[in-house]
């Protein structure tokens, strides 16, 4: 029995003690091949996957590695089965390949006839496949790439995809770095990309993914098309290449709901992709209007399901997926690794921080007790109704603007769900209000100003939660919060995330009404950010009112 | 010297022989026999026999169906003349076994053994009464050949269709007496042609030795760290499944064992597949650490807490030595194209199992450090006990021997190897992860317990926290409903921090403790009991003067609030003992209102009358009508009704039926159904066996069979 610190359970979930002294190389040495689940002080759960391990053979690691590793750092026996288990698994990966062939063009090639009968009994896979050439290797009907892939991943027998990407249309992008310099993380990132071919590059809110992004442009020296949530991400976007590359203004295009500019560097947003005119997706074109060379997903995690389809015609050109988190709500880990590519860099939050890269953060959830007349009214309230009545009761009110004037010196933001709630507390605290009607125009010169420290105290609905910059905010309130959405959660802490020029410590307040529907839901959301290392304390209101009397 | 008896021979023997013939087969000495022809008559049962002929293995028994084929007496030198040099070893082990006996210098088979054998010994025939000019042989015609060549190897018999114009190539090996006639369609190969055919060998080829031993290479260190991992998997998946059972105990089936649906539930619980949970809930059921309750809820026993109580290793020894010897075979519960086998069932047993798995693990035993080869461990076991061998369970031996950490890695550990030397210290306790004392507790209200708990501890974080993982580790959940449940069983929410705090190596969190106090704020908040009557009142001094009134403490009233009190007796008498104590009292209604005269006593069940058994009732006339419509219908019908076959003697009966059998003539049978109703039925009979008479049922044209108590009697189709 050796003394190790990793805990090997019979259900695949790896317990890593990191008070270990060793804990240090075995997180380094099991990072490629398990997921890190959770990582909260003391012990951090990692979870084998077949995803997990089939990202560890795209990277090159054997089972023999995994197993090896597994053996050394344990502290008990490992149960042999699961060994048996992640070798088998592993063992599918590459058994299959996607190759291109000089004569027939794409082909499926397998050196075991056995896995190549199974799969195409496929009902699924089938139709996807020609002739069979010989013994190990049947032609592929062209433009079924992605589906293929799709399909083989879903009968467990991953394809490995060797059959090259188009070059794309040569353009000339360099990185300009005068005055700042690329980190290391975002430079391996890069590279882990390019020599992958495509695949995601896992990185914490802040760490700085678009340079990331950048980075990999310049590596392809192609026309690139970018995709990202909203118009606010894409002129960040704009903005970051202009300042970090060689592109200028006339080089880089907008196409989203105001612009339809095709550049040799086009940002799009995902909604715009998405826009059906009677039934039909009327903006396809975009992706054959260039022969791009890459093309860039941003926030891979909330990628709608439509544009996984278009990613699946358009297998044969580079893709960079970037993202906070591989864990979709929607539970289609499955498409992204078989559709956009394996995970080629992952670095965990708690380690960028350490670098420094990253505030830390405070997480405070302030519990408010409801006065008689509020339980009374939120006891006898439409169960549909709860929600929203305990989340924007008048006592919340109160303690947001105690807490906002407690804090009137810092950069202050409100984060709320409801709209008469963030009414109500723009209001009566005299600062503007960000909502979805404000024009783009209006947001930007509010951030700005923000930015600039003219104003102290914004109120902003949930379309602050996607990719704006705010550098200087120090302190976040939340008021109401969609429902348990743990991506929410973890947007709205990236928001107060990014560093601080003083190195201060920033703050993040959960306002949440005691004993009510608001309690269970900022409890699933907590879980998600404790997981992530960030433990929660707890204030009563009473403490925050008692010290401003008002 | 003329004829031996058997029991003479046995007589002859020497105390040594007799007790090697004990040793090789015990069941002579249970109940130890009177005297020597006893001891003979024994030996030559069939059942000795048959257990004598499972325990030998194949060559053993090759050699055993060469001898049938020897007229007795034989020597030695026959029996090697048709087999092989190896036969002579084996001559003497069987007669160590007194399978045979001698006869002078020669030898016998006793009785019964021939019988056991069967009568076409290799596939041989019978012996030829006539002679055979085997010289012949060279003119055969290509067809007999062809004849000759498909009986050589057995079965001896062919089919002809008439034997009266047998065909050219038959009819030539008939001529030549090559074959023999045996029925009216059969032809056989006479033994003599047979072996003459066979080059004077019994088989092809004997195989006086086992397979090789193939396996794959392991390290005991790997082997025993991986068989450690076993046990401790499988004592907590034991340990478990009784918790589990005891907080939601499935119903056993009326047929006995537990349902399909309870064992995936109780499967995806542990983590396990079905066919673990099948084996681990028989071991539990073998130990009687669990067992079917009257209520047919299957629940631990005492025997289980007990079980608890001991270390780690007994623990484990006490099941694996019932495993050893069980004769239920786990594997049978849900194997796909069967019917379905319910564990805990009780369809499981098999004879045999049980040495399978001795042999089995011996074999192990003397290949250490190796994971065997599936297929060449059965071809082995095949060789050695080819009458009992069932390639399945040597398949299901190993793996229940990896799930109990016999094996790690398919290769026998040195906590097995201990096990079947009967050591006295098996190592076990030593090498089991020691228990740990304290947990960690996280800030997202999850705890670990790096290693297995103490069973105090694990019992109380049991009830305080969801278990989330298990394996070398433990990893337990806090949440609402965890924590109300140990409130439930009597925690207070101190006591759960206390608890926490002195378990915990790191610091509660604050997050936790919150949860706690929550819960522990909100839990008995509202509080439920039961009361039969209640007494209120206005005045809180007549309430309190009541309270503590003696001549009524009987009545045991308690107080709700300053003007309700509570008591479990009837209303009714609560007021007339009141009322007898000199009070006032009344009685109200479900609104309050007040019931001016006490309500008049009535029963609380629903009116249940006695059935009336009373005399016949003149009927109506509209029943009357009926009936007699009823019986003019069934007059007419009656006219129309068949003949019935005239009522046969049981012995009239037998012998008409074995008449009508040889004569293959059809004919018609009374036939009573199970209601007693009797039916004609046309038929023609086939056979009669055990009391059956199988034929072929005119109506249906199919084939039925008939029960030879319920024909009523037979007379000749018309």
């Amino acid at each position: 029995m050796t003394d190790g610190p990793l805990i090997v359970q019979s259900d695949k979930t790896l317990l890593l003690d990191i008070d270990h002294p060793l804990s240090d190389e075995c997180r380094r040495a099991i990072a490629s091949f398990a997921e890190l689940e959770k990582s909260p002080e003391h012990i951090h759960t990692y979870r084998l996957t077949p995803l997990g391990l089939w990202n560890a053979r795209a990277a090159g690691h054997d089972a023999e590695q995994v197993v090896d590793i597994l053996l050394k750092y344990s502290r008990f026996a490992v149960p042999h089965a699961l060994l048996v288990d992640v070798a088998e698994t592993m063992s599918r990966y590459g058994r299959l390949r996607l190759e291109a062939h000089p004569v027939h063009g794409l082909v499926l090639v397998s050196h075991d006839p056995a896995v190549l009968k199974e799969v195409t009994r496929g009902k699924k896979v089938a139709p996807m496949l020609g002739l069979q050439l010989d013994d190990e290797t049947i032609v592929v009907h062209p433009g079924q790439r992605g589906f293929l892939k799709q399909a083989l991943l879903k009968l467990g027998w991953p394809a490995e995809d060797f059959a090259g990407y188009v070059d794309g249309e040569h353009h000339e992008i360099d990185l300009v770095q005068d005055g700042w310099k690329i980190r290391k993380y975002q430079e391996l990132a890069a590279e882990g990309f390019w020599h992958g071919g495509s695949g995601v590059v896992v990185l914490p809110c802040g760490a700085g993914k678009t340079i990331v992004g950048a980075a990999a442009m310049a590596h392809a020296k192609a026309t690139t098309l970018i995709l990202v949530t909203n118009t606010i991400a894409a002129r960040q976007w704009r903005d970051e290449l202009l300042k970090r590359t060689t592109l200028n203004e006339d080089e880089i295009g907008e196409y989203s709901g105001s612009k339809k500019e095709i550049r040799p560097v086009t940002i799009a947003t995902y909604q715009v992709m998405t826009t059906r005119k009677q039934g039909v997706y009327a903006h396809l074109d975009l992706f054959d209007a260039i022969d791009w060379g890459l093309i860039i997903y941003d926030e891979v995690h909330l990628l709608p399901a439509p544009i996984f389809r278009f990613t699946a015609d358009i297998q044969s050109r580079r893709r960079l997926g970037l993202t906070a988190t591989l864990v979709r709500e929607d539970g289609m880990e499955g498409e992204v690794f078989s559709l956009i590519g394996p995970k080629r860099f992952d670095v965990p939050w708690r380690e960028i921080e350490a670098q420094g890269y990253i505030a830390p953060a405070d997480c405070i959830e302030v519990r408010v007790d409801l006065t008689e007349a509020e339980r009374l009214n939120y006891a006898t309230a439409e169960p549909e109704d709860r929600y929203r009545f305990c989340s924007t009761t008048a006592t919340k009110r109160k303690v947001a603007i105690a807490l906002a004037k407690k804090h009137s010196a810092e950069q202050v933001l409100i984060i709320g769900q409801y709209i008469d709630q963030l009414d109500a507390l723009s209001e009566e605290l005299g600062v503007p209000l960000i909502k979805g009607d404000t024009p783009i125009k209006e947001r930007e010169r509010l951030f700005g100003l923000y930015r600039a420290g003219e104003i102290k105290c914004l109120v902003v609905s949930k379309v602050a939660n996607f990719s704006i910059d705010l550098p200087d905010a120090t302190i976040a309130i939340q008021v109401s919060g969609t429902f348990g959405s743990r991506q929410e959660e973890a947007q709205r802490l990236g928001r107060i995330l990014r560093p601080k020029s003083d190195g201060r410590t920033a703050r993040f307040y959960s306002i949440v009404a005691r004993d009510t529907v608001d309690q269970d839901f900022a409890q699933n959301r907590q879980r998600f950010l404790a997981e992530q290392g960030y433990a929660y304390g707890i204030i009563d209101a009473e403490d925050i009112l008692s010290a401003n009397p008002d | 010297m003329s004829v031996n008896s058997f029991a003479d021979e046995l007589r002859a023997r020497s105390d040594e022989a007799i007790a090697a013939l004990f040793q090789v087969r015990p069941d002579l000495l249970s109940p130890v026999p009177t005297d020597l022809s006893a001891l003979s008559a024994r030996a030559n049962s069939t059942p000795s026999l048959m257990r004598a002929l499972e325990s030998l293995n194949k060559f053993q028994l090759e050699v055993l169906t060469a001898i049938c084929i020897l007229n007795e007496p034989f020597s030695k030198a026959e029996l090697l003349s048709i087999t092989t040099a190896d036969a002579g070893d084996e001559l003497l082990r069987l007669w160590a076994a007194a399978l045979v006996y001698k006869d002078g210098s020669k030898f016998r088979l006793p009785g019964n053994l021939r019988h056991l054998i069967g009568d076409e010994p290799a596939g041989l025939g019978p012996q030829s009464q006539k002679k055979i000019d085997f010289k012949s042989l060279k003119d055969i015609p290509t067809d007999s050949a062809a004849v000759l060549e498909r009986l050589t190897w057995g079965p001896p018999r062919g089919q002809v269709v008439n034997i009266k114009s047998p065909g050219k190539a038959i009819g030539w090996l008939l001529e030549n007496n090559y074959l023999m006639v045996m029925d009216s369609r059969t032809v056989v190969l006479p033994r003599e042609v047979g072996m003459n055919l066979r080059g004077g060998k019994v088989l092809k080829e004997f195989t006086p030795f086992a397979n090789k031993f193939i396996g794959t290479k392991r390290k005991q260190g790997d082997v025993d760290r991986a068989a450690i991992a076993n046990i401790s998997n499988f004592l907590r998946w034991c340990e478990e499944l009784a918790h589990n059972w005891s907080d939601e105990p499935p119903i056993a089936l009326r047929s006995g064992g537990i349902g399909i649906r309870d064992l995936k539930r109780s499967a995806h619980h542990l983590g396990v597949d079905e066919n673990t949970l099948a084996f681990v809930a028989e071991i539990l059921y073998l130990g009687g650490l669990i067992v079917v309750d009257t209520d047919d809820q299957i629940l631990p026993t005492n025997s289980f807490d007990i079980w608890m109580s001991r270390s780690l290793e007994e623990r484990w020894s006490s099941l694996v030595a019932l495993w050893f010897e069980t004769s239920r075979v786990s594997g049978l519960v849900g194997k796909s194209g069967e019917k379905n086998i319910a564990a805990l069932g009780p369809e499981l047993d098999r004879a045999g199992i049980a040495s399978m798995r001795k042999v089995t693990l011996n074999i192990l035993a003397q290949n250490l450090e190796q994971d065997p080869d599936i297929k060449n461990l059965q071809e082995i076991i095949a060789w050695q006990m080819p009458q009992r061998f069932n390639a399945e369970y040597i398949e299901w031996t190993l793996r229940e021997a990896e799930w109990l950490g016999l094996t790690g890695q398919g290769a026998l550990s040195e906590f097995g190897r201990a096990l079947l030397n009967e050591e006295e210290n098996l190592g076990v306790e030593n090498a089991l992860p020691k228990p740990v004392d304290h947990i960690l507790i996280q800030a997202d209200n999850s705890a670990i317990a790096p290693g297995p708990l103490t069973v105090e501890l694990s019992n109380m974080i049991g009830t305080i926290a969801d278990i989330e993982s298990r394996g070398g580790a433990s990893v337990y959940r806090f949440s609402e409903s965890s924590i109300r449940r140990g409130l439930d069983h009597g925690q207070t929410g101190e006591q759960i921090k206390d608890f926490l705090k002195k378990t915990s190596k790191t610091p509660v969190p604050q997050p936790l403790e919150y949860l706690i106090n929550d819960v522990a704020k909100r839990h008995g908040r509202l509080r439920v009991g039961s009361a039969t009557s209640y007494l209120r009142c206005e005045d809180e001094g007549l309430i309190t003067q009541i309270l503590y009134d003696k001549k009524i403490e009987h009545l045991q009233f308690r107080k709700l609030a300053p003007q309700v009190l509570v008591c479990d007796f009837e209303a009714g008498d609560v007021i007339n003992t009141l009322r007898e104590a000199g009070y006032l009292p009344a009685g109200e209604n479900m609104n309050g209102i007040l019931i001016s005269a006490p309500a008049i006593r009535r029963a609380k069940s629903r009116p249940r009358p006695p059935r009336v058994i009373s005399e016949v009732q003149a009927p109506n006339e509209i029943v009357i009508k009926a009936a007699v419509r009823t019986l003019r219908t069934g007059e007419k019908a009656s006219s129309h009704k068949p003949r019935e076959v005239p009522r046969t003697t049981a012995n009239e009966t037998l012998d008409l039926l074995h008449q009508y059998i040889e004569e293959q003539a059809s004919l018609t049978i009374g036939y009573a159904d199970t209601n007693g109703g009797v039916s004609n039925r046309l038929i023609d009979p086939i056979s009669i066996s055990l009391g059956t008479l199988i034929a072929r049922d005119h109506a249906t044209g199919e084939m039925a069979s008939f029960r030879i108590p319920r024909i009523t009697g037979v007379s000749p189709a018309k």
